[in-house]
């Protein structure tokens, strides 16, 4: 068995994301070799080959790869592929983009988004919208996967001893190109798109209390802020901020609910949040009940030390 | 310019499905059908295609059972204005749908084809990289904006730190993104005008495609249940907790 | 949390059953209106229902119509853009002729939607309700020239419509209508005088608002036949289609109201400065005439109002009770607290509140079957025989239906516990906006008094006791199931079926000689009514139901509920139908006994 991870890198260095691929690799066994397709990326491979269990990185390094095109990039695997049972990469915008068109060119099924692996052939990964986990057999020879990163645990970035071998780069396909690219600023994200919440409650005591202590903790998780009906009805916030039966409903992947009690309304709107958090000094509060980690605690002691922390 | 949308029926998104009890799969009979979100993303932006006079005919295409049908007058009464299904009762995996639409692709010759980066029940989002890839064209995944213009369509894909804009060379593929637009209600009157519109029917062997699957599903499991009520005991243990059990930050 | 979820399943199986559209489809009339082009068009306008109307529905209660200075009025937020959305879709056209740019859907089908557009707002839901009466009573009587001017622009949802009937001294008593349409030498006519109660008589929504006015010309004969028809635009629309000058009319004040708050309820001003240009409907003195046919489908509308928004109030208590965790399994009084769901006198709430929303829908759905089929059906004594139906059922639909929606909503903050008396859960909203139903477009007892004289004594019966003989033979038809919860339902329906034709023919043998008593169980007998046919057609789809089971269809959990829900409403609720007869029979020397003055 031989793993090929389709790396994940800006030229000078490695995405954190292929370092759980390579954790998935090392999952299944055999050796695990990584694959860098990029332009003057001779840093990311070196970086790959001392990932720990990283045996070999081929790297292909040409104009063809400065941008990072999917089509350039799915030539390149395939052009590299021939010795490999499995061929992995993340399941970020980047690896969910290639992935796919090596395993239609090598005429192979892939598993996407897997998140265990019960052994060479057999797959778990989720389905409708993580309601479901499905455990998946390919019969085809060669396995096409992409990873969840938060399912593997990264590997560690020293300790690997693998070689470096330059391979040729493949023409650009001349179907794509490369316009421009716009990082995202750090904005608070909206409350219904956030991936994390930051929710305070009339535990706070006042407006002004309320943004001293929770926005330092909103800027650092890059969380949206938002907030329980009886806190909104104080006029700490204004209206849009309520999370709750007649405000917001969300689900993002992690709600901190601070100081507030967690009226039947309020859960109502974020019960279906991924992981909630409750911080509140009365050990009774209801938002216990639905917290899967609760602290009873101050919250003016206990939130600035974990910003500080965090 | 013509331009081909490839249509998934899935359970409506609305519904919480349920894991069958022998773990076979899960209950999905009884539950109400619907076109697949991003796929009507796709169907939207076509017609806006078409309204800006970039586009002359959409014809939506569909695979699998008979019902596929209402997906695909569905997918009329928005605004296509034909319709092929591709019927059958194989469990179809996105490699043997990307193969179909090849064949269909090559029969109707379309400068485009828009599908949905995923769909929401198999989640798999590989049918359009994998129609891209066997027909040796172009891709732009996770569409937020399109512009066609000339041979040349200009898309913006959202990435994981923000946004890229890239040019295709037509004839290409998109893949579209939830923030690609706002699809319209279809009217009532159109919902009736869609009965009268062409939908005509093939089976994967008169396009020569074997469309047997590749994987096998062992079983399906509800997904473990949260443990509800956990105390922790201080601020270190929770960052503790939220680091490394539950990996959300 | 309970978002609304139109019960498309319930409704298809209506559609094949009380109503089947399969037949429909089959007049020439609806030949369009195909299983899977209805089955289309219900699940668009359930999503529109879902996604655009229910969640405006609180904030819409919260927040109001308002009255600005200038006499315009400004609706919730979001509202004009949902109507937009509603126009865009083309909601507004469904069951209006082709000819004027509608869709001409069966009544069976406008049923739904309209049930639909109640459960998720009726606030909202009211004005394509008033627009759809409005374009009636001009396609009804109006003039070639009338219905060219103002249909098309109406159907489509460019200007909406109101009806002017009620003025403060006139309520239930049309008779006594004052205001004034004082004919002029071009033709049309100066309108003057004040009306209440008009129901989006102003808003923010479209450019022309079309005003259907009663009004009394100067020579007119006293009375109810000598009330005129007419149509009195906000804004004066020129020859060639286009907006001319503002007519002199004008909403002087809103009310303030126990519900639907995001609906204007305007006091509308005729005349002030010379007189409103208003345009005769029909005939002159006609008026009253041509506005109880068009009542019938008001009236119609009204018990929909009831429906859906019953159907709501149910959804939602069920959501709540299935999440809210209080006390303890009385059997199993050790372990922990359970969802209140599990509670046996919840479980008989929701069921009370869920056989009645359905048993009401039922009905409304044969009614508007019936409807459908005296409209298209080719053949004079079908056509003659369903009309004769729908209009002895119409005073049910409407008296009925609204009375269970207070039962109904009542029940649904019933369920809530404290938190149904908070606003903020949504249910105590539904219980106000359902009060109304009973009230406008005749209340309760002015459907009573229709029902026991217009539509059963002064034809003597012949409708009525033809029902009686079709819920005969049905009954005698589901001795044929072997389903232990249908023959205990069989007998009960027969039991009440008897009751039924008790409480006729006291009203048959008494009304010329005793026409007080019957009058006193005038609602009585509405209610009677409304149970015993709500069971014969629960017990129509129960039996398909049980039919299908026996076919091994897969969807068995939602067949079975049919037969479950039809037990619990023969047990629990046909005993109320009996106790009405007994009222009906019985009780009117006591209602009748006190003295006015002892009150």
């Amino acid at each position: 068995m031989a793993n090929l991870v389709i790396a994940e890198h800006d030229h000078g260095s490695l995405k954190a994301a292929t370092l759980n691929v390579i954790s998935a690799a090392t999952a299944i066994g055999g050796d695990v070799h990584v694959l860098v397709a990029g332009h003057n990326a001779s840093a990311a491979a070196s970086a790959a080959a001392q990932v720990a269990g990283v045996s070999k990185v081929i790297l292909a390094d040409g104009a063809a790869h400065g941008n990072l095109l999917s089509e350039n990039a799915a030539a390149q695997v395939v052009a590299n592929a021939a010795s490999y049972t499995h061929i992995l990469a993340a399941a970020t915008a980047y690896g969910k983009s290639v992935a796919p068109r090596v395993a239609a060119l090598l005429d192979k099924a892939q598993i996407s988004d897997i998140i265990k692996v019960i052994d060479a052939d057999t797959f778990v990964r989720p389905i409708y919208a993580g309601n479901a986990y499905a455990t998946v057999k390919s019969n085809d020879s060669v396995k096409v996967l992409t990873v969840r990163g938060t399912a593997f645990a990264p590997a560690a970035t020293s300790g690997g001893t693998g070689t470096v071998e330059s391979v040729d780069c493949v023409a650009d396909s001349g179907v794509s190109s490369f316009v421009s690219a716009e990082v995202t600023k750090s904005e608070r994200p909206e409350l219904t798109a956030a991936k994390i919440i930051v929710s305070g409650g009339r535990g706070l005591g006042s407006g002004d209390k309320y943004r001293e202590v929770l926005t330092p903790l909103a800027d650092k998780l890059g969380a949206a802020l938002g907030a329980s009906r009886a806190a909104v009805d104080a006029g700490y916030v204004p209206n849009d901020y309520q999370v709750g039966q007649t405000g917001k409903i969300v689900a993002p992947d992690l709600y901190i609910a601070i100081g507030m009690s967690g009226a039947i309304q309020h859960l109502a709107g974020m019960k279906d949040s991924k992981v909630i958090v409750a911080i509140n000094k009365d050990p009774d509060a209801p938002i216990f009940g639905v917290a899967d980690y609760g602290l009873v605690a101050d919250l003016f002691e206990a939130v600035p030390e974990l910003v500080a922390k965090i | 310019m013509k331009v081909l949308v490839p249509v998934k029926r899935v359970v409506d998104y609305n519904v919480k499905v349920r894991v069958k009890s022998d773990n076979s799969g899960v209950d999905i009979a009884n539950v109400k059908m619907s076109m697949n979100p991003f796929c009507e993303i796709a169907v939207e932006e076509a017609v806006r295609l078409k309204e800006k006079g970039v586009v002359t005919e959409i014809i939506a295409v569909s695979a699998g059972i008979t019902q596929c049908q209402e997906t695909l007058r569905n997918a009329m009464a928005i605004g296509a204005d034909r319709a092929i299904l591709i019927e059958t009762d194989v469990d179809l995996q996105p490699l043997a749908v990307a193969k179909l639409l090849k064949a269909v692709v090559d029969k109707e010759q379309p400068r485009l084809v828009i599908l949905g980066k995923q769909a929401i029940d198999d989640d798999a989002n590989q049918t359009g990289q994998m129609l891209a890839a066997l027909l040796g064209w172009g891709q732009a995944t996770f569409a937020s904006k399109v512009e066609v213009a000339g041979d040349v369509a200009t898309v913006t894909r959202e990435m994981d730190g923000g946004l890229e804009t890239i040019s295709l060379k037509l004839p290409a593929i998109i893949t579209t993104d939830l923030r690609l637009n706002e699809p319209r209600y279809a009217t009532l009157p159109n919902i009736m005008k869609a009965k009268k519109k062409e939908l005509a029917i093939v089976k994967p062997a008169d396009l020569g495609v074997d469309v047997a699957p590749r994987l096998t599903t062992l079983r399906v499991d509800e997904p473990p249940k949260r443990q509800g009520g956990v105390k922790v005991a201080d601020v270190a243990a929770l960052i503790d907790k939220l680091k490394n059990e539950a990996k959300v930050i | 949390m309970s978002t609304y979820q139109a019960p498309l399943k319930e409704f298809q199986f209506l559609l094949e059953t009380v109503a089947p559209l399969a037949e429909l489809s089959k007049l020439e009339h609806f030949a369009d209106a195909t299983p899977d082009t209805v089955r289309a068009i219900l699940e668009e306008s359930a999503k529109f229902a879902r996604d655009v109307l229910d969640p405006l529905n609180w904030s819409g209660d919260r927040e109001g119509s308002k009255r600005n200075a200038d006499d315009s009025v400004t609706t919730p937020k979001g509202f004009k853009a949902a109507y937009d959305g509603y126009r865009a879709m083309g909601g507004a056209a469904l069951p209006m002729p082709e000819e004027f740019g509608g869709l001409g859907l069966p009544r069976s089908v406008v049923t739904l939607t309209d049930e639909m557009l109640h459960s998720s707002n009726m606030g909202f839901g009211l004005m394509p309700m008033l627009t759809q009466g409005a374009i009636e009573a001009i396609l009804l009587a109006g003039s070639d020239t009338l219905k060219a001017t103002y249909l098309e622009k109406m159907v489509s949802g460019r200007w909406t419509g109101t009806m002017n009937l009620t003025e403060p001294q006139a309520g239930s008593d049309l008779a006594l209508v004052k205001t004034r349409a004082v004919p002029q030498a071009d033709g049309t006519y100066r309108v003057f005088g004040t009306k209440i109660y008009i129901t989006y008589g102003e808003h923010d929504w479209a450019e022309n608002i079309v005003h259907l006015v009663l009004a009394r010309l100067p020579d007119a004969p006293e009375g109810v036949k000598g009330i005129s028809l007419l149509v009195v635009p906000k804004m004066l629309v020129n020859a060639d289609g286009s907006l001319g000058a503002r007519n002199d009319v004008k909403c002087v004040s809103l009310e303030h109201k126990l519900g639907i708050h995001a609906s204007p309820t305007a006091v509308m001003q005729y005349g002030d400065n010379g007189g409103a240009v208003g345009y005769i409907v029909g005939q002159e003195n006609r008026g009253l005439e041509y506005m109880f046919i068009m009542m019938n489908l008001a009236r119609f509308g009204v018990g929909l109002q009831g429906v859906g928004i019953a159907e709501r109030s149910y959804q939602r208590a069920v959501s709540f009770a299935r999440e809210r965790v209080q006390s303890r399994d009385v059997a199993a009084p050790k372990e922990p607290s359970v969802p209140i769901i599990r509670h046996p006198d919840v479980r008989r709430m929701l069921l009370r509140m869920r056989s009645q929303t359905e048993a009401a829908r039922a009905l409304a759905m044969a009614t508007a079957y019936a409807i459908d089929l005296s409209d298209a059906h080719p053949d004079e004594d079908t056509r003659k025989a369903n009309k004769a139906f729908a209009d002895l059922m119409i005073p049910i639909v409407k008296g009925w239906s609204t009375e269970m929606a207070q039962d109904v909503t009542y029940n649904g903050v019933q369920v809530h516990g404290g938190m149904g008396f908070v606003e903020e859960t949504g249910a105590a909203q539904y219980y106000r906006d359902a009060r109304i139903t009973t009230i406008y477009e005749g209340t309760t007892a002015i459907q009573a008094n229709d029902l026991i004289g217009r539509k059963m004594a002064r034809e003597g019966g012949v409708t009525a006791k033809a029902l009686i003989g079709t819920m005969r033979a049905f009954a005698a038809s589901m001795g044929a199931s072997h389903n232990v919860n249908l023959k205990s339902s069989q007998a009960k329906l027969i039991a009440g079926i008897d009751a039924v034709e008790r409480a006729v023919e006291f009203n048959l043998s008494n009304f010329n000689s005793n026409v007080r008593a019957c009058f006193a169980g005038s609602v009585p007998m509405v209610k009677l009514f409304g149970i015993v046919c709500g069971a014969w057609v629960l017990a129509r789809v129960a039996l398909e139901a049980d039919r299908r089971i026996g076919t091994g269809h897969p969807d068995k959990a939602f067949y079975e509920a049919k037969i479950a829900t039809l037990r619990f409403y023969t047990d629990t609720m046909m005993p109320e139908a009996l106790a009405a007869a007994d009222t009906i029979v019985n009780g009117a020397d006591g209602t009748l006994a006190l003295a006015e003055a002892s009150f």
